[in-house]
């Protein structure tokens, strides 16, 4: 920033402020915020985009000023705060950041929308569905595999034997049937298993650390398949001949084809599983045995295990007692999740306790804090009312529910899967994964539903030019209101109303996309939540 | 018993819906005509709105499209605004607007219960505002600053005090009987101009407060009667005499120096008035007088006579001189003496020379001139005596130059008046610094708190001392451009100031050369639109430029860069109406009055439940219980004083054990009130604490302008638990999360509004948590929250059927001679039974 005056440069002033101890030297005119970011820190914002000016509404970019400028211990937005010589800024401290967390945990609580649709929550294994389906609508099957494969460890079996408790949460389902989310699903996986080279989800770099399993049953195979994508290496112990544990069954039952079954063992394989079969604890092997050759060692045997051997491990009347969070046994670097501490019903349950178990070894494995795995952050509407869900209908496909036309065993063609993708009626988000709120929101492990009340209706409004405009996401930072006034849009957006019913529409009762003629992708990509964005801007997959 | 139809809203009214108005349906000449008068940039839009809803009674959206034709003012500006402000109506009302004030003192004396019985009588459905006829449209305000006469109720320009829910049938009969005899149009108090140097003159006091219990009336009664009586008689009018618990009041004075106080005069009695002071010359009408009151005390038990007799104060009698005793008045300096508009009469009591002694203190050529050379002064109406006394720059006030206008200023240790207290001469010395030619000077008289109407009383009754202390500051920090920002509730201020600028200006002592020097100064008026929030200084400017009153972070100070960008110093009118008495007095007089750190004295609206309300000007430093006690003369008989609400939203409650808290900005804040701008709301036993702080966190996130997260949604989430803990749903941990949550608000907020609010919170939760307590019990120890209370009547009863009678649901069966029984289902908790009861059988539970 120089001045030119009479022809010659002048520098702008600079001096040292300093930021959580840390001095940095900074500009006269400059923020704070620009400051902290300098060192690093990450402040969240909102409201907060260069061209704007400091709009200063959403208020989670408080510091407080120990010093200078004003000083005295105040709480400030670093974006629209001035440096000024002397000043001492306090920024990642528990006072500060539980204001950030207090104004976000108030924006949630006037937040009407999900981020994450029902499906994507009630899915033990996180699999993001409406993403998926939405892939598999527009044949986009590299891209469906890889989403399936990031949350899914064996999704040919799933695909058959899940029992689906996603489908309970379809908003779709309480207007007509729940679209089939497994057969999908299993679509996917089977059209991925059936090319010449199966997907392998990526795995990190090897950090030369391994991990005894026992057991080769969904816990422990699960297990598997996420310590090994994060780097370390696995074997996998089994006194049968075979893996699969209670899978075994299944495909005795007919339920399951050995087939599918040996070919996500396959997967695992090439994905640098070991197996160690035919060899029991207790008999072949011992705990003290395996503990100097490896760097942790998971228990994930089944329920008719428990009653011959304990291991030494403490136990409880169902078995072996472990930490619910941290899997932790009463022995260091031993581990115990699944079947091997209580009885588990669901094949998908018991999948989830093997991810949760990897998780936790993981961790410890790094040197991270004990814990276990976050909580799947969402904002959360709950029971939609009729006129609500008429909104989600608006333009869907009327189809009933597909079944299989070769029968259930065989499951959909590319056509039905399609088909039935095409009912999803994309109650998640468009924002989701893209949303600064959601961000922050997690980071700060902000408690959505801590303010909650009685919720305003959700609102969603489809314009011309694909514009969607749900105000009830809307936080109203000003950013859109802002951009059409710099943008002299003939109509523009602005605030109307005073206080808690503020909201941002376009004047004279005119349409959003009226307001908008000119700058309409500008706002939806610097709206910071999902209140405006495109009908069918899919969000890019994750990296 | 619908009175006329006047002819301007002869034309019938569309429908609720302004929707339904097909475009072009209505006549837009009158908004093309607005714009060309008012200007078609954004700053004029805030006028051009007020004069569109002043011409159809709302906004119509074609009205509201059409501005946005012809002028330079956007679309989005015009919705934005025409939203934000409370005044804005987008669709047409009914005939009359029936205002019903839910100020502080409003609220302790039941406006609720007055609102409901309006919508009743009205028959206003639930969830409208309007009754099905059109007739009358009903709208909550957040205060009238008629706080001693609460519960207020205004129908058009008709003010009602002392309401109750009784009380209202009546109250609708008089206004359109009062309709039917003034044709709809109220006699103004603005045109008149008194002829002083009579035998007799008689003061009426012409405050809002005083008119609303109709001083106006009184005062055009004793001028028609007065003109019937021949040429010795002077009815003048003058400011608020400030002991409102007694209006309307009248001073009789009479030339050997005699005066006399009546309170409570009718405008019946005009005449009874008069004659007690007059003789009358002819004999004939002498006796045909006493003939009349010969009959008349024959015919009716008391005659005019006695009736007027009754009304004589006596001044030397305990209360009227506790009420003034204590009080120092520097603001309020000749109340009740000035007619507020009367120039010359403001000349006559040292106006103006102050601010002469500043403009002689600029450099040589900018020194004035006599005051009356520029202009000269030919009103054949000003009495000899209004000349400016000659000696007003006596040696020993010599001229000041700037730098020393403000280190009087300083060393006065005047502090802002609005609320926050913040040194008035450190402000000056900002605004003067600042470099750039063009600066402003805005005098706030914003007043939005609730239970406070000190700037509307010292802007009706002294319009011109604040205008001088606005352009003492202006030649202080070198602004050529004033302007005042008044409510627009307060229209007879809004008047008054104008009419007093208007004078300023014939007079030549306005505009190009103030008070005849070279020194140019001119000021507008600009009227609010509705918003508490533009008392906040950066709203204040947003609302001047025409935008929406949404606050901004400080720094950088209005005083650095305010109104469009350039540096403007705003002052609360009182610290204006202050300033003119420091120069005169030195700064010295000032600061030996007050505190330490608080000098001078302070404005209070003492209101409530307390017998003496009013206007009081006391020394900084006065306790609370000198206020309540001595001045207000305590609670109703039969209540305790249990404590006092002090700066309004803003501010919080100090307990009754602390009323030797001395009223001092520091002390106020040891307790965790505030000074505020001077609201002084008294609560006895009758009021609930949790209540009380319900009240004002509804007024605050009512009037939140939803910029920043903590106030919007914040003081909703507070205001949502303390509807739970009044409905009776409270749980245990509501009270930790509130303060929690109340804590965060405050430190949080951008601005001093939401910064503020959580205090009513705070200090009720530090002071009265055991009554928090009680309603998560489920009882309210002062029998206020409805919810929680029941009526029933007791055994006293002796079967009247009064309470039946009065019961507006017929929750209460008429049975004679027999104990009654409440239908509670039907009850609505209106507490007319228990008010009618003559045998104080109704009970609250």
């Amino acid at each position: 920033m120089n001045d030119t005056e009479n022809g010659t440069p002048r520098q702008t002033p600079e001096f040292e402020i300093v930021i959580d101890g840390r001095p940095v030297t900074v500009r006269e005119g400059e923020t704070v915020l620009a400051g902290a970011r300098r060192l690093g820190l990450d402040i969240p914002t909102l409201c907060y985009l260069p061209k704007c000016g400091p709009l200063t509404s959403c208020l989670v970019c408080l510091v407080k000023v120990r010093a200078g400028g004003g000083g005295g211990g105040r709480l400030v937005p670093s974006c629209g705060l001035e440096v000024q010589p002397g000043m001492v800024i306090e920024s990642e401290t528990d006072e500060v950041r539980t204001a950030r967390r207090t104004a976000l945990e108030l924006l949630f609580s006037d937040h009407v929308g999900d981020c994450l649709a029902p499906c994507h929550r009630l899915c033990p294994l996180h699999l993001n569905i409406p993403v998926m389906l939405r892939q598999v609508e527009t044949q986009a099957w590299d891209a469906a595999t890889s989403t399936v494969l990031r949350a899914l460890p064996m999704p040919a079996i799933l695909g058959r034997l899940c029992h689906h408790p996603c489908e309970n949460g379809c908003r779709r389902g309480t207007h007509d049937q729940p679209t089939a989310i497994r057969d999908v699903e299993r679509l996917v996986a089977d059209r991925d298993l059936a090319s010449s080279s199966p997907f392998l989800p990526p795995r990190k770099p090897a950090t030369g650390k391994s991990v005894a399993i026992i057991g080769a049953g969904p816990t422990g195979l699960a297990a598997a398949f996420f310590l090994l994508r994060e780097g370390h290496g696995v074997t996998i112990f089994d006194r049968h001949d075979k893996p699969g544990g209670s899978l075994r069954i299944e495909v005795a039952g007919g339920a399951l084809d050995s087939a599918t079954l040996d070919a996500e063992m396959n997967r695992l394989r090439a994905l640098g599983a070991q197996f160690s079969l035919g060899v029991e604890l207790g008999r072949d092997e011992t705990l003290e045995g395996l503990l100097p050759r490896f760097d942790a060692v998971l228990v994930a045997w089944g329920q008719k295990d428990k009653a011959r051997d304990s291991l030494g491990l403490t136990t409880t009347p169902t078995g072996i007692r472990a930490d619910p969070l941290t899997a932790a046994t009463s022995r260091s670097k031993v581990f115990a999740a699944g079947a091997a501490i209580r009885p588990i019903k669901h094949l998908v349950r018991a999948m989830s306790e093997g991810r949760s178990a990897a998780l936790a070894v993981h961790r410890t494995l790094v040197g991270l804090k004990a814990g276990g795995e976050q909580r799947l952050f969402s904002s959360v509407m709950g029971r939609l009312s009729a006129p609500e869900l008429g909104l989600f209908l608006i333009g869907h496909n009327p189809a009933p529910r597909i079944s299989p036309g070769q029968g259930v065993l065989r499951g959909f063609t590319v056509l039905e899967g399609r088909g039935e993708a095409g009912r999803c009626l994309h109650c998640d988000c468009r924002a989701e994964g893209n949303c600064q709120l959601q961000h922050y929101g997690e980071l700060y492990g902000v408690e959505p539903g801590r303010f909650r009340s009685q919720r305003r209706p959700f609102e969603q409004h489809l314009e011309r030019g694909e514009i969607v405009f749900e105000p009830g996401k809307c936080i109203l930072c000003g950013i859109c209101v802002r951009i059409t006034e710099l943008a002299r849009e003939p109509l523009g957006l602005t605030f109307i109303g005073r206080g808690f019913d503020v909201r941002v529409a376009a004047p004279l009762d005119r349409a959003i996309a009226d307001g908008l003629q000119k700058v309409a992708r500008e706002c939806v990509e610097a709206c910071p939540t999902g209140a405006l964005a495109f009908k069918h801007d899919v969000r890019p997959p994750e990296p | 018993m619908k009175p006329p139809v006047s002819t301007i809203h002869s034309a019938p009214l569309a429908g609720p819906d302004s929707a339904a108005n097909p475009p072009g349906s209505v006549d837009l000449a009158f908004v093309d005509a607005a714009v060309e008068r008012l200007g078609r940039t954004p700053a004029a839009l805030i006028p051009i709105l007020q004069a569109v809803q002043g011409h159809y009674g709302y906004l119509p959206a074609r009205a509201l499209e059409r501005i946005g034709e012809i002028t330079a003012i956007t679309p989005a500006a015009i919705t934005g605004v025409s939203t934000f402000y409370d005044m804005f109506r987008h669709a047409p009302v009914g005939r009359h607007l029936v205002r019903v004030c839910h100020g502080t003192a409003c609220h302790v004396t039941g406006s609720e219960r007055v609102e409901d019985a309006l919508r009743r009588q009205l028959r206003i459905p639930d969830g409208d505002d309007t009754d099905p006829d059109r007739q009358f449209t009903i709208e909550p305000v957040a205060c009238l600053g008629c706080c001693t006469l609460a519960p207020v109720v205004r129908i058009g320009g008709s003010t009602f005090g002392h309401t109750t829910a009784e009380k209202v049938p009546q109250l609708l009969r008089d206004f359109l009987e009062s309709q039917r005899a003034l044709g709809g149009s109220a006699r103004s108090t603005e045109d008149l101009k008194a002829r002083p140097g009579r035998a007799i003159e008689i003061h009426v006091g012409l405050g809002s407060c005083c008119m609303a219990k109709g001083s106006d009336r009184l005062f055009h009664a004793l001028v028609d009667h007065a003109e019937r009586c021949g040429g010795s008689v002077v009815v003048k009018r003058v400011g608020c005499v400030g002991m409102c618990h007694r209006t309307p009041l009248v001073e009789v004075a009479e030339a050997n120096g005699r005066s006399t106080f009546y309170a409570g005069v009718q405008p019946g009695n005009a005449a009874a008035l008069l004659e007690r002071h007059l003789r009358p010359r002819a004999w004939l009408a002498r006796v045909s007088r006493f003939w009349e009151n010969a009959i008349d005390q024959v015919l009716v038990d008391r005659t005019e006579p006695d009736q007027v007799r009754s009304c004589a104060l006596d001044l030397r009698e305990g209360s009227v001189s506790a009420f003034l005793g204590k009080q120092v008045h520097i603001a309020t300096e000749h109340f009740g003496k000035l007619d507020p508009l009367d120039l010359d009469e403001y000349l006559a009591h040292d106006g103006f020379i102050a601010l002469r002694r500043c403009l002689a203190g600029l450099d040589a050529r900018a020194r004035p001139t006599p005051l009356d050379a520029p202009a000269p002064h030919t009103d054949a109406d000003s009495a000899p005596g209004a000349q400016p006394p000659g000696n007003a720059l006596s040696p020993e006030r010599p001229p000041l130059s700037p730098e020393e206008i403000i280190d009087a200023i300083v060393a006065s240790g005047l502090r802002g008046r609005g609320g926050a207290g913040f040194p008035s001469g450190r402000k000056w010395q900002v605004a003067r610094q600042q470099p750039g030619a063009v600066k402003y000077v805005v005098g706030n008289g914003d007043e939005g708190d609730p239970g406070a109407f000190m700037d509307r009383m010292i802007l009706e009754s002294f319009p011109y001392r604040v205008i001088e202390g606005l352009a003492i500051a202006a030649v202080a920090i070198g602004a050529h451009e004033g302007a005042f920002y008044i409510r627009h509730e307060y229209p007879l201020a809004v008047r008054r100031v104008r009419a007093a600028i208007l004078e300023l200006e014939r007079r030549g002592w306005l505009g190009d050369a103030l008070c005849g020097s070279p020194y140019p100064l001119r000021i507008t008026i600009k009227e609010g639109a509705g918003a508490f929030v533009c008392g906040e200084e950066t709203a204040l400017i947003q609302s001047v430029e025409g935008r929406r009153g949404m606050p901004s972070l400080r720094p950088p100070f209005p005083a650095q860069s305010g109104l469009w960008g350039k540096p403007t110093l705003i002052n609360n009118v009182e610290t204006l109406a202050m300033v003119p008495w420091i120069i005169r007095h030195g700064p010295e007089a000032f600061a030996a009055i007050g505190t330490d750190t608080s000098k001078g004295t302070k404005v209070f609206a003492l209101a409530g439940r307390v017998r003496r309300g009013g206007l009081i000007e006391i020394p900084m430093g006065t306790t609370v219980r000198e206020i309540v006690e001595d001045i207000g003369g305590g609670v109703e008989a039969g209540r305790r004083f249990k404590a006092v609400q002090i700066g309004g939203p803003s501010g919080g409650c100090v307990p009754a054990r602390l009323a030797d808290t001395p009223v001092d900005y520091e002390s106020l804040q040891r307790v965790g009130a505030i000074m505020g701008s001077g609201g002084l709301v008294v609560l006895d036993d009758s009021t609930c604490m949790v209540d009380i702080a319900r009240y004002f966190l509804q007024f605050t996130q009512d009037q939140s302008c939803g910029k920043c997260t903590f106030c919007r949604i914040g003081t909703k989430r507070m205001l949502e638990i303390l509807d739970r803990l009044c409905g009776g749903r409270g749980h245990k941990q509501d009270l930790d999360e509130l303060e929690s949550l109340a804590v965060q608000i405050s430190r949080g907020s951008l601005c001093g509004l939401g910064k503020t609010a959580p205090n009513p919170v705070l200090t009720t939760l530090r002071y009265y948590r055991d009554e928090y307590e009680a309603h998560i019990q489920g009882r309210c120890p002062a029998g206020k929250c409805l919810p929680l209370i029941k009526y029933h009547i007791t055994a006293d009863c002796t079967g009247c059927t009064l309470c039946a009678q009065h019961c507006p649901v017929d929750a209460i069966p008429i049975a004679p001679y027999e104990r009654h029984v409440i239908n509670l289902d039907l009850c609505t908790r209106c507490d007319s039974c228990r008010r009618v009861c003559p045998h104080h059988a109704v009970e609250v539970t």
